[in-house]
């Protein structure tokens, strides 16, 4: 702290300088921020403003403190790496949401003076961090599987420049699609069944110096990070091998839906009724003859049944469709079309689901004969030496259509193979427990958290890749049900993640969605409750135990959300750029008004990602809000400790809102969790609240999204008017 | 002149869409230069104009902010916005690409304080909002807009308003004497996320698009649920300015047709659900939705969404492909002909609104690209070895989704390091 | 003309579709519809028919062979084209739907007292005569096809349109004589009959 040196900058462009009083800020930079350096400047983003600041900087200046526009504004202008950097929202933050006159003159002010005396206590508790040294680096990346998904994973890394442990649990290489008779059409002309090219991949795996390969083996413990993984290999003989990497694509696949659950449609009652791959195998055995059922009977006639078991409504299949299963029977029908076009091919549906240039594929089957029939299936029963396939024609009204077929192919979906669900409370002795994929040494749990089908959990929207474990990414079908085409596209991009992730591990760069962010959490010891509440609420399961019970923080893992940070009761826990400090300092930064100037204060704790950019549109809109909130952007709701809320209403505040993002299964919180936590933990305040004496309204809660543009500024309004309705609060000095 | 510092070692990638942002900065956070060039003068793409996504109903400029912070943060993304590349020579691990450079009149001074447009009166059609309303000839294309930035537009060039422009900006941000320029960019590799347009919807005759004002596309449709849109998020149909409170969604408009589009274009069937609940959320029981579809493609996960909208008693499905529509002279109303295939009822229902599920088509379709390119014939691009060191992105190589966009997008991103990475070790 | 029917029937076990396409004109296409329904929305003829286009496809896949050809549906299209513009597989509907008349009408399935049917053969048996269309006959034919009594009367109704074409002499009353023909009878007739054995054949009826 010694050699601490504070610059601050009021800007006085955009209008700053004719609606605020820059000098009184100036001086209350200097005497209530405690700025060793203060400049004002008529447009502080030129190039001379610019210069100014990096000159002052070179000169000794560590921290600096910007009072102009908002921090997602002027980026560019304002890219200092080497100090620690505040910013004072002075444009959207107050004059663009405050109107222009006399009246509002004096609370106008006083926003500007708060949120400059804001920023340079916040500057004055940040370090710019300089990332950890003893960050590892080790180029080697574990692929999970050696289906297609797996293999494509393993060949692009090698083909990038990094090494590769292929773990497969079976005999041989080659997964689901190893079994397939041919794959869908996957290029131009989107006409006929393809190889699969799977003999080909495990021949260039083989070849491949990159990547070394155990077969008949599982992984039987995960420890570490990203940059230094310890993966305990188990072989079927029994033999344990251990192996060092930096990144895992975890592609283990799926299942298929067990035929057996469909005995009405024939499933495991009727040999002659098979699933996907069933048909595959027969197709296999063919080798390009004609299909013959297992019992050796000629196949004159077969229907394909499309959505068995799946799309389900009723809770007792997948409720889901696997969107790959129209493209395999169309496939499938036109092996037998291929060999023969005399044998009937009828696919029954409900809705054909071929996107894309599906669509030729689709086509290119009507044109082989191949009939496609919309209707929904009742029954495959055994008739004669064939089956007697009962649906409801939805296109002609016949509800009890019939077919008569020697063979039925009932195409049941993809079950992801994503291991245990670490979510779930799993009763003892009830159902078999699955069996974990990762084994992950994690005091979370052995697995990469689900969502509700079992697919792994991610931002499956704009960010898929980003499971909920760092360094680890899952591909293929483990993800959301895919054939191979989309398999293999999605292996490579998760393939890009992983080799990314070695380099992030290697110079203690977090990864998404704070890419770059080179602080870690940093915990004291000494004062540590062991509560365990850090250990448990990390969204990303960065943090173990230790035999004592202490927290043991894995960097690597860590996405610095702080949800640590505000889970700490004690307070112990901190970033280098972001702590208990950083914030508190700000809240108590600012001048609360006595009681008989009737002015209340209101603190809002803003997601930076949602509610912090709403407010900031809205102040680019000019939608008015009220002069008495002071807004303080935080990483997550997640990080909010309550200490901040608590220390608010004790410095005389009258009121605090919390804006987070969406919670529940449409989560929109990018840290997953953190919103959710908060709106827990909040959820208990009110007693604190009612013990104190407080209103329970003195604390607030909001689901704010980042177009509510129009909302937010309402929001805030309405509070102000409750405020003013309840009074204010007892706790001014 | 603008220069560009790039090297065989850098990344290009032409188009600032959402997969275009995701293979800059997956490359970029891998420690590769990349250069990200936007024909417009905004990033975002076309996601940044829809209002939600399906199936979380969660808003598109949510993930566009985080990937922005990236962007800001990473000094090894040189973004370069109204560019276009107009010719490329040279091989994988080395190619020289002209990329010419529309002026903007506005230069990195603007604060985009707003002076500039209160200064100018005159109005050009607002782009980004399907020109379904005007903004000022001096703009900021949107509340997200980055590089946060007016834009001048052409039209005032040489006319007192923008005299006035420039006289208002205290910054010196206005150069009204900026000139189209062309600039020579080296790359080792090309990501072309060159992404989608709305099929042209004139261009399917019975549906009458350009003949009636309240048949509108899905696209338009996304414009005036959000807040940002012309309307303030109001659902106002164009014709007579009355709330849509009962609206009609056409699927496969233009898609699956080999008149129009030869290929299914995924992403309708869920764009139209999602907006049935634009019309519930702002109407309530009020808001009637229905779908006139062939084939519900609600694929994978997605199928759930498609159970919550079967299970909401305001939406109709019908199976038909819409024969025509007609529109009632007196209010105004588009009237759909058809046939519902399930019992054969022949229908001739009146909407207030008529939503065209448009489907995708290649911005750029693969032989516009200044380049040889392996493509399918719906001119989207393949990957293909014959393609050297371009790889295809996003929308420009399928009609996907945004989940399927981004992994498009983050393989193609590997697949550009790997060459770099070859040149890399070659130059060692 | 059963015993056509009943060879077509065994030829083709009861595979409607593959009988259809090898002998409907533009049959083959009966496969590639997709049920989207357009072509039905687009029919002027809207519901005065039993199976628009798309439902008799589909029937045709599921092999109601007997519904399909004794149905009087496809005896209902004007060839007005609005399904092949509209269809997005682009299904030649209206010659399918021709193609489909003609077929129920060799085998001998067709609807006996369908209009169309009926104004097709009075059109057929006229033209051919003279290779040469005796307007008077025709619609004389028409107005008596079911019987005398109804044909008076609409002979009456229509008495005054048919004058003033006499007036205007777009109409000859001495044509009742049996009227002009063309200049080479023989010749049209020979050509008729070739045509006839070439279709035939083509369509595997040269047993018939």
């Amino acid at each position: 702290m010694a050699d601490q040196k504070i610059a601050a900058y009021i800007c006085q462009g955009c209008g700053l300088g004719d609606r605020l009083d820059t000098k009184a800020l100036a001086q209350i930079a200097k005497t209530d921020g405690k700025a060793h350096l203060i400049r004002e400047h008529e447009f502080l983003c030129n190039a001379d403003g610019v210069a100014t600041i990096q000159k002052d900087i070179d000169e000794g200046v560590t921290h600096v403190a910007i009072a102009a526009c908002s921090r997602r504004a002027k980026t560019e202008a304002f890219y200092f790496p080497t100090v620690a950097l505040s910013r004072a929202n002075l444009r959207e933050g107050v004059i663009w949401i405050r109107p222009e006159g006399d009246e509002h003159q004096e609370t106008t002010q006083e926003m500007a003076q708060d949120y400059v005396r804001m920023a340079c206590a916040e500057a004055k508790r940040l370090i710019q961090p300089g990332g950890n040294p003893t960050a590892a680096r080790n180029t080697t990346v574990l692929v999970v599987g050696g289906g297609v998904t797996g293999m494509t994973a393993a060949l692009e890394a090698s083909k990038t420049g990094y090494q590769v442990v292929l773990v497969e649990k079976s005999s041989q290489l080659g997964g689901w699609a190893g079994k397939l008779w041919k794959r869908a059409a996957y290029k131009e002309p989107f006409a006929d069944p393809a190889d699969t090219g799977v003999a080909e991949m495990a021949a260039a795996i083989e070849a491949d110096k990159n990547i070394k390969v155990y077969l008949n083996a599982t992984v039987a413990k995960t420890d570490g990070a990203p940059g230094r993984f310890n993966i305990d290999i188990a072989t079927e003989s029994g033999s344990v091998t251990q192996e060092h990497v930096g990144s895992i694509v975890q592609a283990s696949g799926f299942n298929l839906y067990d035929i057996a659950k469909l005995p009405e449609l024939g499933g495991g009652v009727n040999q002659n009724v098979v699933d996907q791959a069933g048909l595959e195998a027969l197709a296999k055995a063919a080798n390009g003859g004609a299909i013959k059922r297992a019992d050796g009977g000629a196949v004159n006639s077969v229907v394909f049944v499309q959505c068995a078991g799946q799309r389900d409504d009723s809770g007792k299949h997948l409720s889901y469709c696997s969107g790959t299963c129209c493209l395999t029977s169309i496939k499938q029908a036109m092996y037998f079309k291929d060999q023969n076009p005399d044998i009937d091919t009828i696919v029954i549906f409900d809705d054909l689901r071929t996107p894309g240039n599906g669509e030729d594929f689709y086509r290119s089957a009507q044109k082989k004969g191949v009939t496609f029939t919309k209707g929904k299936v009742a029954g495959v029963a055994a008739s004669g030496n064939g089956l007697k396939v009962t649906f409801n024609d939805l296109i002609l009204g016949d509800e009890n259509a019939t077919i008569d077929a020697d063979l039925v192919v009932l195409a049941t979906g993809q079950v992801p193979n994503s291991g245990v669900n670490i979510d779930e409370k799993v009763e003892e002795g009830v159902d078999v427990k699955p069996i974990s994929i990762l084994n992950l040494n994690y005091r979370q749990g052995p697995d990469v958290p689900q969502l509700k089908q079992g697919f792994v959990d991610s931002h499956f929207i704009c960010f898929p890749y980003e499971s909920r474990r760092t360094g680890i990414y899952p591909a293929g079908p483990v993800r959301r049900p895919m054939d191979i085409a989309q398999a293999m596209e999605d292996a490579t991009g998760a393939t890009m993640k992983a080799v990314q992730a070695i380099e992030n591990a290697a110079v203690g760069r977090a990864a998404h969605p704070r890419s770059g962010d080179l602080s870690f959490p940093s915990f004291r010891a000494e004062g540590c409750t062991q509560c365990k509440r850090c250990t448990v609420e990390c969204p990303f399961g960065a943090i173990d135990e230790d035999e004592k019970r202490f927290p043991v923080f894995n960097e690597a893992r860590c996405r610095r959300c702080g949800t640590c940070m505000g889970a700490c009761p004690v307070r112990v826990i901190s970033f280098e750029n972001y702590s208990i400090d950083s914030v508190g300092s700000q809240i108590k930064a600012v001048d609360i008004p006595d009681e008989f100037q009737e002015k209340p204060r209101i603190l809002i704790l803003a997601c930076e990602n949602d509610a912090y950019p709403a407010l900031d549109m809205a102040g680019m809109n000019h939608n008015e809000y009220s002069a008495y909130v002071r807004i303080i952007p935080v990483r997550c709701l997640g990080s909010v400790n309550l200490i901040w809320v608590t220390d608010a209403l004790n410095s005389g505040y009258d009121g605090v809102m919390m804006m987070g993002c969406k919670h529940g299964d449409n989560y929109q919180c990018h840290f997953v969790k953190g919103s959710e936590i908060a709106s827990i933990r909040l959820s208990k305040v009110d007693e604190t609240l009612k013990s104190l004496n407080l209103e329970t309204e003195r604390v607030q809660n909001y689901e704010v999204a980042i177009t509510d543009i129009e909302r937010v500024p309402q929001l805030i309004n309405d509070y102000a008017a409750k405020i003013q309705e309840i009074g204010l609060s007892p706790f001014k000095f | 002149m603008t220069e560009v510092v790039a090297t065989n070692q850098t990344i290009l990638v032409v188009g600032g869409g959402i997969s275009g942002m995701t293979a800059a900065l997956e490359a970029a956070e891998c420690g590769k230069d990349v250069v990200l060039l936007e024909k417009n003068p905004a990033l975002g793409g076309r996601v940044s104009q829809l209002y939600r996504y399906f199936p979380k109903l969660c808003h598109p400029t949510c993930g566009l902010e985080i990937n922005l912070r990236r962007l800001k943060g990473n000094r090894r993304i040189r973004v370069m916005t109204m560019s276009e590349v107009t010719s490329i020579s040279g091989q994988k691990g080395d190619y020289t690409v002209s990329v010419k450079i529309k002026p903007r009149f506005v230069n990195e001074n603007c604060t985009a304080c707003g002076e500039c447009a209160k200064a100018v009166t005159s109005e050009v059609p607002d782009a980004f909002n399907y020109n379904l309303g005007k903004v000022k000839a001096a703009y900021l294309p949107s509340a997200m807009a980055y590089p946060q930035r007016y834009v001048l537009d052409p039209s005032v060039i040489g006319t007192p308003e923008a005299d006035q422009a420039k006289a208002a900006c205290k910054y010196g941000a206005i150069d009204l004497e900026m000139k189209e320029e062309t600039v020579q960019i080296k790359a080792g590799a090309v990501i072309w996320a060159t992404g989608w347009q709305p099929y042209d919807a004139a261009k399917i005759q019975p549906y009458g698009y350009d003949r009636f004002a309240n048949v509108i596309t899905s696209v338009e449709f996304e414009r005036l649920a959000d807040p940002h849109g012309p309307t303030g998020g109001k659902i106002l149909r164009p014709g007579d300015g009355k709330e849509a409170k009962n609206v009609a969604f056409i699927q496969c408009a233009g898609s699956r047709d080999e008149n129009h589009l030869r290929h299914c274009s995924r992403i309708c069937c869920m764009a139209s659900l999602k907006q049935t609940n634009y019309v519930t959320e702002k109407f309530g029981d009020d808001g009637k939705s229905t779908i006139y579809y062939i084939d519900i493609r609600a694929i994978d996960r997605f199928e759930d969404f498609y159970q919550k909208v079967q299970a909401n008693p305001n939406v109709k499905f019908v199976k038909s492909k819409v024969a025509k529509i007609v529109q009632d002279e007196k209010s105004g109303n588009p009237i759909l002909h058809g046939v519902d295939t399930e019992g054969y009822n022949r229908y001739a229902t009146e909407h207030d609104l008529v939503v065209l599920a448009v489907g995708m088509a290649p911005s750029v379709p693969a032989g516009m690209i200044p380049a040889e390119i392996v493509a399918d014939s719906s001119g989207f691009i393949q990957q293909d070895e014959a393609n050297g060191g371009f790889f295809g992105a996003g929308c420009a190589t399928n009609a996907l989704d945004v989940n399927r966009a981004v992994q498009s997008a983050t393989a193609s991103a590997l697949r550009a390091i790997q060459v770099v990475n070859q040149v890399a070790r070659a130059e060692a | 003309m059963s015993d056509l029917n009943t060879q077509a029937k065994e030829k083709y076990h009861n595979n409607f579709l593959k009988e259809v396409a090898a002998n409907v004109e533009e049959g083959d296409w009966v496969k590639m519809c997709m049920q989207c329904g357009v072509c039905s929305g687009s029919c002027p003829f809207g519901p005065h028919w039993a199976h628009p286009p798309q439902e008799i496809f589909m029937m045709i896949r599921a092999g109601k062979r007997e519904e399909v050809l004794t149905s009087d549906s496809m005896w209902m299209c004007t060839s007005c084209y609005n399904c092949i513009v509209r269809c997005p597989r682009k299904l030649p509907i209206t010659h399918i739907m021709h193609g489909l008349a003609n077929y129920a009408h060799r085998l001998g399935l067709a609807p006996k007292n369908q209009p169309t049917r009926q104004f097709a053969k009075l059109f057929w048996n006229n033209i051919v005569k003279t290779g040469r269309v005796n307007e008077l006959k025709l619609s004389l034919g028409l107005y008596f096809k079911d019987g005398l009594a109804s044909g008076v009367k609409t002979g009456m109704a229509m008495s005054s349109v048919g004058l003033g074409l006499v007036k205007a002499k777009r109409l000859n009353p001495m044509e009742i004589l049996g009227g002009h023909g063309c200049k080479d009878i023989k010749g049209i007739q020979a050509m008729v009959k070739k045509a006839q054995e070439i279709e035939a054949k083509r369509k595997g009826f040269t047993a018939a």
